[in-house]
């Protein structure tokens, strides 16, 4: 994995990157946003009027008053309502959609999460103008794109307060008045007549349309009945189920990012801490309970490709030992909500063994440093400290930086020395040339701490949205209405209205309706005279 | 001796001539033909099964032991085999075999690439520390599954803009009369969305929940992560499309396939033109 040393998942586009191509799929992008933009304003798809919507059962298009500027108040109100209406339209929705999906485009297409100097180091400075003014370098955290999705979530809440009412009503509905002339006007209706007897047309009718989707609730009337049979009647109330859900993740994660926080932690091999240095505000913030780790292990493949990184970590609260445990990538500890992750890790100094020539006597010392602790040299009142290590210092090998605080002196002073260069001539502290004889190194692990308290309504918002959609593919509402005339008794033949309608796949529901009529027909046109007439 | 290697080798040159059959009998119009098609889909499809198997079993043997599900060669395979299946269920349920032609073609195209292509590695690998979870086989299965759905709901797109290209002659003849009734193609294309969009759901979320227990974000706007709500939002704007009036048909199918182009995207584009989380997924 190029690229992928130990921060081996975190992936920002590296310093390598062309950005030249970059530059050019953006500008390629932007034109093909303008040929569409053009194509659509074409289409009328940004005109106001929204009498496209379709009238579908528990879906209908709100219904229109023309405008009227008779007062000013009535102005108020018909601008309130355009705008609400606005707000409540599907091609609202779909606009934001294809919006959003286009803003995230930009996104990917640009390199995100540099800093200003970064910046003005690859791009004219014009071009970073414009990207500092619009965030282009940190998109999806920038206000525009917060607004795309707040407005997302109320067109959203819109459609679902207007339209609610109307689905819950129609599903509600357990008796409707059922009127043979206007169901003969569905899309799927069947008129038969037959000669049977009453009893014995209405007993088979009962047998069969159970059969074809579920059993009858009837009506009786004066004169035969009128009768609903449904299934799936829960379909289409799932749709607001998905969009309470997407608003359901969308504030989880508001609430994520207010109350929670998400940083990293560095702890060498056998040491503590408790600081972590947050991501976002460039601060640390100090835990009430601290971290040791007793030892990090990278193991390998045969092929050299890395198989496990494992941390043994110990919490420590008040100073005794609370948790003892073992993280690997995929496998974090918890304590008290807040979460450890195996992130990276790394190599640091652990001691350093140096010869120091003092230039002025021409004495030699030898000495072991530890890494970040003072040293007095032997005889003298100077003390000497390791406080830096590098693994490849300006591609000279591994250096420790190594300063000294001779006597009288408030500041120590010091410089980079090169261990594997040890006749460099800028090899010198102050009055000692230094030579680095051994170094002994050891691993910190990196770790990535967070809190999120919101990460549970996240949760049971993907559930939410899951079952939703699942249920709305697996389901569908099917409804049907009967009418019956039981004729008379010698004169007129019994006669039967069928209508049915469904809210998705329209042409399997016709089917499975003329497959129903078949039925009908056979069954309950026995005998001469009869007809059936589907429309 | 037979390897997994050998099946799905053959599994390649057998999807091929799948699509010839399918091909050939929408060209000529003959059924017959359209049902060999689909036999040889499914026997394929047998084969296959036991070529991903067998694969899994011989990575217990080298002493790897992963689901054959993580990396290129692995997921290109496992693509071609999903969409197979989604294809030939909806054939079963619908009873329209000529809309198999795209669907053994991009399973055909699919494994060619992962047989041919110097750019795609076939052996056996260790995986990665960072794949190493439960929720690697739900994560890819879910989001093949998804993909697998938009690619057969691009076949019948592309079949519903053939169909309709001519528009003003509602009883075609020639190789259009074997195609199904533009409302019967638009509703199907309508259920494989719905059906890929379900799918890429889980997947997208399934992922969500394994970044979140890996590595403490569910969502970090990562180029993958990225495109595949990109997909998300425009297959969105598709099933919201549908009920706006002059939408339904030819605009809904232009929009299932640029969500295909998405997908395209999201599965390769990114792997090679953007850096990120998913960049084992190149190798």
């Amino acid at each position: 994995m190029p690229g992928m040393g130990p921060a081996f998942f975190r992936g920002n586009p590296g310093p390598d990157d062309p950005p030249n191509r970059r530059e050019d799929g953006a500008l390629l992008f932007l034109r093909l946003v303008k040929a569409t933009y053009k194509r659509l304003r074409m289409d009328g798809f940004f005109s106001r009027s929204d009498r496209a919507e379709r009238a579908l059962p528990g879906r209908e298009a709100a219904t229109r008053e023309p405008f009227k500027e008779e007062s000013l108040m009535q102005q108020k109100n018909s601008a309130w309502r355009t705008f609400y209406e606005a707000l409540a339209s599907v091609k609202l929705s779909v606009f934001l959609f294809l919006l959003l999906a286009v803003c995230s485009i930009l996104g990917t297409l640009l390199p995100q999460g540099l800093s200003v100097e970064e910046l003005q180091h690859r791009y004219k400075p014009s071009v970073v103008w414009w990207m500092e003014t619009l965030s282009l370098h940190d998109l999806y955290h920038s206000g525009w794109f917060q607004i795309l999705l707040v407005l997302l979530c109320v067109n959203l809440l819109v459609c679902s307060i207007q339209r609610f009412p109307k689905t819950l009503k129609l599903l509600q509905t357990r008796d409707d008045p059922v009127d043979p002339a206007k169901l003969l006007k569905f899309g799927s209706s069947f008129e038969i007549t037959t000669r049977l007897p009453w009893r014995e047309a209405q007993a088979r009718l009962e047998g069969i349309i159970p059969g074809e989707l579920a059993p009858l609730r009837l009506a009786p009337g004066k004169n035969g009945f009128a009768a609903v049979a449904e299934k799936g009647r829960w379909s289409p109330l799932m749709v607001y189920g998905v969009h309470f859900s997407v608003l359901l993740i969308l504030s989880g994660a508001l609430i994520g990012s207010f109350f929670g926080f998400k940083g990293m932690m560095n702890i060498p091999e056998g040491q503590l801490s408790d600081e972590v240095l947050l991501y976002q505000r460039r601060q640390s913030l100090l835990l009430p309970f601290q971290v040791r780790c007793d030892d990090f292990d990278v193991s390998l493949y045969d092929t050299g490709a890395p198989k496990e990184y494992r941390s043994d970590l110990v919490i420590l609260d008040e100073g005794k030992e609370a948790l003892r445990q073992t993280i690997r990538v995929n496998d974090p500890l918890t304590y008290r909500g807040v979460t450890f992750y195996q992130a990276s890790y790394g190599l640091i100094l652990k001691s350093a063994d140096v010869e120091l020539t003092d230039k002025e006597t021409g004495k030699t010392y030898t000495l072991s440093l530890p890494y970040r602790e003072m040293v007095r040299i032997p005889g003298t009142q100077d003390q000497i400290e390791a406080i830096q290590f590098q693994q490849n210092f300006s591609r000279f090998g591994p250096a420790v930086g190594i300063v000294l605080l001779r006597e009288g002196q408030t500041e120590p002073m010091g410089s980079w020395i090169l261990v594997k260069m040890p006749e460099f001539h800028g090899n010198r502290v102050q009055n000692y040339q230094v030579k680095i004889t051994k170094t002994e190194e050891g691993y910190y692990t990196g770790l990535q701490v967070k809190q999120d308290p919101g990460v549970w309504i996240v949760y049971a918002g993907f559930i939410l949205l899951l079952a939703g959609i699942g249920i709305t593919f697996y389901t569908r509402h099917r409804k049907l209405w009967i009418w019956a005339d039981a004729g008379g008794p010698e004169s007129s033949p019994v006669r039967i209205v069928v209508a049915g309608r469904t809210n998705k796949n329209a042409v399997t529901f016709e089917e499975e309706f003329k497959h129903l009529c078949g039925r009908l027909q056979l069954e309950l046109a026995t005998g001469s005279g009869d007809e059936g007439t589907k429309r | 001796m037979i390897n997994s290697s050998i099946l799905l080798s053959i599994t390649t040159f057998a999807y091929l001539f799948c699509a010839v059959f399918y091909l050939a009998g929408v060209v000529f119009r003959h059924n017959p033909l359209l049902r060999v098609g689909s036999l040889v889909g499914l026997g394929t499809l047998g084969i296959q099964t036991a070529g991903i198997v067998l694969r899994w079993v011989e990575s217990y043997q080298i002493g790897y032991g992963h689901a054959p599900l993580s990396n290129l060669y692995e997921s290109l395979v496992f693509a071609a085999w999903a969409i197979m299946l989604i294809y030939l269920v909806l054939e079963h349920r619908s009873k329209h075999r000529v809309l198999g032609i795209f669907p053994a073609l991009f399973a055909f195209l699919a494994m060619a690439y992962a047989s041919f292509s110097t750019q795609v590695d076939s052996r056996i690998q260790p995986l990665v520390p960072a794949l190493k979870s439960n929720w690697l086989i739900a994560h890819v299965i879910a989001c093949f599954l998804g993909y697998a759905g938009f690619a057969v709901a691009t076949g019948i797109s592309i079949l519903y803009l053939v169909r309709k290209s001519r528009a003003a002659n509602p009883h075609p003849r020639g190789i259009l009369a074997a195609l199904p009734e533009p409302r019967q193609l638009d509703e199907l294309n309508y259920q494989m969305v719905l059906f890929g969009f379900l799918w890429l759901s889980i997947g997208i979320i399934t992922g969500s929940v394994w970044a979140n227990s890996a590595w403490g974000t569910y969502w970090s706007w990562d180029p993958k992560e990225t495109w595949s709500l990109i997909t998300w939002l425009v297959y969105a704007a598709l099933l919201h499309a549908r009920s706006m009036q002059g939408w339904r048909g030819r605009r809904v199918a232009w929009l299932s396939l640029l969500g295909f182009g998405c997908v395209l995207f999201t599965y390769f584009g990114v792997n090679f033109l953007l850096s990120g989380l998913h960049s084992y997924a190149t190798k």
